[in-house]
């Protein structure tokens, strides 16, 4: 298991790196730059060129390349272009709004999801399964800029039950209470479109095991229909389901840009394309980075609680990860 | 006569398709006595498997429906109980174990737990003893070095050991009756004698009554008390295993005799076939189901379906032949009935 971990870790490194080349690649590759804001039509070229060097523009890339990972090797992110911010101090607070309203609607979507596609695998195409169909298709159908935005016609500027949008209001910044009211409606977005998901998942997850020869051979022991249910298909049932909440887990951090713009959040999917918008290479690179290792962790973590389900797995062996 | 264990009376069970109900089983009466076996032949289709899981009412979770007819466990109609009522009755009085040993035991648990489970389920023993008699069930179905082997998990474990282990958790609650179905069909030739060999010695020793389904005319004649042939759903012929396989009477179970290779005929000739398949359910023919692929069919079968006619003490055909028994005989090419 350690020796399994020191492995993934080492190869996670070289992934990120690979990444972060190519990202860095990319962001540069794009047309224009930081300093299409910066440098005035009326400043004369000499003014400019120091302008550049003064941003460290004027190297080559492999060499800005060499210097942004020199400076991250050290802990430091860089500095925004515009007013000299360090990039930790915009993107911790931003992450940690976005994990709030991401990790909010994710506990409640699994709380409701995965409970209700259990029950509609032991009664398929009943009423309740139906209605989860139902439910499924208007979560997938509905795109979330649209919904978020009947949401706010409705709840907030018709019955004026809910604020519009932001996380806190104006007089009220770190209030609890106030935050939870402000999440409703991300929420209610966010958990619809995961709800459909999620319970498609874990519905068909089970009703695939509960066709299995040994759940027959669990029923001919005599084994109560709960125990059936809950004991012996269950856990066969989560292997599927936790590929897809590990694959999920990223989004935890990164956010949804779409929700988040529509409600004013002040997360990391605004802050993508706020700083997308005004060339931020620093902050760009720092998002794509911590971007990166979520998704490995994610994967991690999602092999390691294969593992803890279902024996047949071996971890770090050839080929070991059976379905 | 033996006590009666089990008798089955007119079961017939369907599946609900566009077109209404097909039985799969069309008024199936069969009886097993008190630490005999009755084999149930007949091939891929003829509604063996059915029969089973509606005497262990699993059906139910198939999708099947028991349409008529009783079950008789000891003086309880299982027909006509409720599902939360049977688990009194399931891996406790009747057991079963199952065509393919790999996927039939559940791959997240060791086969300790699953065998323990049965026992604390039936026998009300707490964790460390049902633990210690698993080990000890595991010993008697003979798995060496059983204490190890109850910690493993079963993809850890060849065919041969998991059906093995399936027979352990069949026997956990020392059942009254024990249904295997196809047990040894997928497995390695060598293994599927030990197997029988292991089911010949647990029902010795432990006076179980065993339902044995299977399509091989060979372990029938092993194994048998009794042999009822079923054939597209219905049991055509039945009898003791002296009585079918001294004098098969119905077309079909002859065509499965001569069917086994090296039973009849020479080496290096043609194996024999019985022309034809199994009709689909939803379809059968008008009169005698075997009519098409009868070598000895007439008009009547094509128009009247047979009832049971008996032909020896125990011995039942459904074939018109037996209505004149020198007309049989002629047929068949047997020379002199000495039955009746």
């Amino acid at each position: 298991m350690t020796e399994y971990l020191i492995r993934r870790i080492l190869q996670s490194i070289l992934v990120l790196f690979l990444i972060s080349l190519v990202t860095f690649g990319l962001i540069h590759a794009a047309p224009g730059g930081p300093t299409q804001m910066m440098i005035s039509p009326g400043m004369s070229p000499a003014a400019a060129k120091v302008q550049m060097h003064n941003l460290g523009l004027d190297k080559s890339i492999p060499e800005q390349y060499w210097i942004w990972i020199k400076n991250l090797l050290t802990g430091d992110l860089g500095k925004t272009f515009k007013n000299n911010i360090p990039v930790g101090d915009i993107l911790w607070p931003t992450m940690k709004n976005t994990f709030v309203l991401m990790s909010f609607s994710w506990v409640i979507s699994m709380i409701i999801a995965i409970p209700w596609g259990i029950y509609n695998s032991t009664k398929p195409y009943g009423i309740s399964d139906q209605t989860a169909n139902f439910v499924s298709y208007v979560g997938f159908a509905m795109p979330a800029f649209w919904f978020g935005i009947i949401l706010q016609q409705v709840f907030s500027l018709e019955l004026n039950w809910l604020p519009l949008s932001d996380m806190y209001a104006m007089d009220k910044q770190g209030n609890f209470i106030d935050l939870l009211y402000h999440l409703i409606l991300p929420c209610t977005v966010l958990i619809l479109a995961n709800l459909a998901a999620y319970s498609k998942y874990s519905r068909s997850s089970m009703l695939e095991v509960l066709e299995q020869d040994y759940i027959r051979t669990a029923r001919a022991k005599g084994v109560p229909e709960r125990k059936v249910i809950f004991r012996h298909a269950l856990r066969n049932a989560l292997i599927p389901i936790i590929t897809v909440l590990g694959m999920e887990l990223p989004t935890l951090v990164v956010g949804a840009t779409l929700t988040e713009s529509v409600f004013n959040w002040p997360g990391m999917g605004r802050l993508f394309v706020d700083m997308a918008r005004a060339r931020e290479y620093s902050v760009l690179m720092a998002i794509a980075l911590v971007t990166a290792v979520v998704v490995v962790l994610g994967n991690l973590i999602a092999d390691i609680l294969y593992k803890l389900v279902d024996p047949r797995v071996q971890l770090g062996r050839k080929g070991g990860k059976s379905a | 006569m033996a006590e009666k264990l089990l008798e089955v009376r007119n079961l017939t069970t369907g599946f609900l398709t566009d077109k209404g109900f097909v039985k799969a089983t069309d008024r199936i009466s069969v009886s097993i006595e008190k630490g005999k076996t009755l084999c149930l032949v007949g091939e891929s289709g003829s509604g063996k498997s059915v029969t089973s899981l509606s005497i262990m009412r699993l059906i139910d979770y198939a999708g099947g429906v028991i349409l008529e007819g009783n079950i008789n466990f000891k003086g309880q109609d299982l027909a006509a109980k409720k599902q939360e009522e049977l688990k009194e009755i399931r891996g406790n009085k009747i057991s079963m174990i199952f065509q393919d040993p790999m996927s039939a035991l559940n791959p997240v648990f060791t086969v300790g737990d699953q065998i323990a489970e049965s026992l604390s389920l039936h026998q009300n023993k707490n964790k460390d003893e049902a633990w210690k008699e698993a080990v000890e069930l595991l010993r008697m179905v003979g798995i060496p070095s059983p204490e190890i082997r109850a910690k493993q998990y079963p993809n850890q474990l060849s065919g041969g050991m998991c059906q093995r282990v399936v027979i352990a958790i069949a026997l956990a609650a020392k059942p009254e009756l024990l249904i295997a179905d196809e047990p040894t069909t997928a497995l390695d030739v060598t293994v599927q004698a030990q197997i029988l060999e292991l089911l010949q010695d647990l029902k010795e020793k432990l006076g179980t009554s065993i339902l044995l389904i299977t399509h091989d005319m060979g372990v029938a004649a092993e194994m048998a008390d009794h042999i009822a042939v079923m054939y597209a759903g219905a049991i055509v012929e039945q009898g003791t295993v002296e009585e079918i396989f001294s004098n098969p009477s119905h077309p079909y179970t002859v065509g499965l005799l001569q069917s086994i290779p090296g039973f009849e005929g020479e080496r290096g000739g043609e194996l024999y076939t019985i022309k034809g398949t199994i009709p689909a359910l939803g379809n059968l023919p008008q009169g005698c189901r075997f009519n098409p692929r009868c070598p000895h069919v007439m008009d009547k079968c094509r128009q009247v379906e047979p009832g049971d006619i008996k032909i020896g003490s125990e011995h039942f055909t459904k074939c018109w032949l037996y209505e004149d028994k020198e007309k049989a005989a002629a047929a068949l090419g047997k020379g002199e009935s000495n039955h009746g």
